[in-house]
């Protein structure tokens, strides 16, 4: 029973970290990141993201235009830098306005 | 083996696994990738990069299938789930309507059961096929045009390949049924009796009906069929008409008596089809047949009225007894 629930306290807690994946990945966009560095820096605000789940929804958001990429070489192995479109710029604003009215309706609810 | 081999290996498998165009661009960067994420474990646990670690890296990292899966693009649904419900009772009655159809042939003995199931059996899989495409070009068409959300209006490519969309529902008025169906019931009684009569002696049915000197012997039953089944027949029949003129004249028992009523309902009609395709009723060919043909609407029918009650009774909410 003790187990039932702990997987499903992990269920939940994915299912609410999942909403908020694509807005932490697009905030840490604004300045040009390959993959690694971008989940180093998400894990370091807190926001650990497993490295399988996280590459492939770079690749995603980039075929719905919201990031652009690019190739670099520079000390090192050749890397694919991601950074916001100015479509993601927008929808960045849009999405971090949302989330603001958000956390706020569901601190009313909380309190 | 050396570290970069066991993740070439990885990326190999996935890349194989890939869209062609994305093959190159996702099996280089993946490989920078792993290889950083290996190089990163090995400096946190103060040891060089080896076999063991980087088949630790690409574990965590997910199976090869997996991987591929994510940076794929989505496939193709061909039914949507919230359609799939609808699919399935149309297959299920596609199949049914075909048995219906063709399985009386293996009864009556013109054709094996194997027969049967290589042609009309396996038939039935084209009605379904022919579902699953139209279906598909549904979900296809409406992905491709979506209704508008403010009218909800169907763009007109809709209608080439219709389905029902949440927007179509409307309300439909709850309609009581039993006022009627009492009333038809009662009126049907007569009917009844008159059919019961035929049952027991059609001869003299209608010897009574046509002039005298009409020879009505034409009507006489099998030997057998008389013997066995007929009686059976004519007691479910006497005793559905004394149940529905009991339920037709007092309310309160109208309703105890339905489940009753309703299992012998279905006793009865089984029992027919058994006598339309295993007996035979009449000993004159010509009459046999002309009767079993008259049956068959008959049980065609009873049949619809049956499964209508059937789903009626599965799909309407009851109060539980509790809360009753």
């Amino acid at each position: 029973m003790v187990k039932t629930s702990d997987s499903s306290t992990a269920k939940l807690d994915t299912e609410l970290r999942r909403g908020a994946v694509v807005l932490a990945v697009l905030s840490q966009l604004r300045t040009a990141q390959y993959g690694y560095s971008l989940r180093q820096a998400l894990a370091e605000r807190g926001m650990p993201i497993e490295e399988g789940t996280l590459y492939p929804l770079m690749r995603r958001l980039e075929e719905q235009g919201l990031l652009v990429s690019e190739w670099r070489i520079a000390d090192g192995p050749p890397r694919r830098y991601y950074k916001l479109s100015p479509k993601g710029s927008r929808l960045y604003v849009e999405q971090t306005d949302n989330w603001h009215a958000l956390v706020a309706t569901m601190n009313k609810l909380l309190d | 083996m050396d570290a970069q081999v066991v993740i070439d290996s990885y990326i190999n498998t996935i890349a194989a696994r890939l869209p062609r165009r994305l093959r190159n661009d996702v099996g280089v960067e993946l490989r920078t990738l792993l290889t950083e994420q290996l190089t990163a474990a090995a400096a946190t646990l103060g040891r060089a990069p080896d076999e063991e670690l980087a088949t630790d890296v690409v574990r965590i990292f997910g199976r090869p299938e997996e991987v591929a899966a994510r940076y794929s693009p989505r496939g193709f649904q061909i039914i949507e789930p919230e359609q799939a419900p609808m699919f399935i009772k149309l297959s299920v009655a596609c199949a049914a309507i075909q048995a219906a159809l063709t399985l009386p042939a293996v009864f009556a003995s013109r054709t094996t059961i194997g027969q049967w199931l290589f042609n009309w059996g396996y038939g039935a899989c084209a009605g379904i096929v022919i579902l699953l495409v139209w279906f598909g070009l549904a979900t296809w068409v409406r992905r491709r045009s979506p209704v508008d959300p403010e009218s909800l209006t169907r763009p007109w490519s809709h209608h080439l390949f219709w389905l029902p969309l949440s927007a179509d529902w409307r309300p439909v008025a709850y309609v009581d049924h039993e006022p009627f169906q009492r009333g038809a019931e009662l009126g049907a009684l007569p009917l009844g009796v008159v059919f019961t009569i035929f049952f027991i002696a059609p001869a003299w049915f209608l010897g009574f009906l046509t002039p005298k000197g009409t020879n009505a012997s034409w009507a006489l039953y099998e030997e057998h069929f008389r013997h066995s089944l007929l009686p059976i027949l004519i007691a479910l029949m006497a005793v559905r008409l004394a149940l529905c003129a009991a339920a037709g004249i007092n309310a309160g028992l109208r309703a105890r008596l339905t489940v009753i009523r309703f299992g012998l309902w279905v006793c009865f009609t089984g029992l027919l089809y058994w006598t339309v395709f295993s007996w035979k009723i009449f000993a004159s060919p010509i009459p046999d047949a002309l009767f079993k043909a008259w049956l068959m609407i008959y049980l065609l029918v009873n049949s619809i009225q049956i499964l209508l009650r059937i789903y009626r009774g599965l799909t309407q909410v009851r109060v539980p007894k509790t809360l009753a």
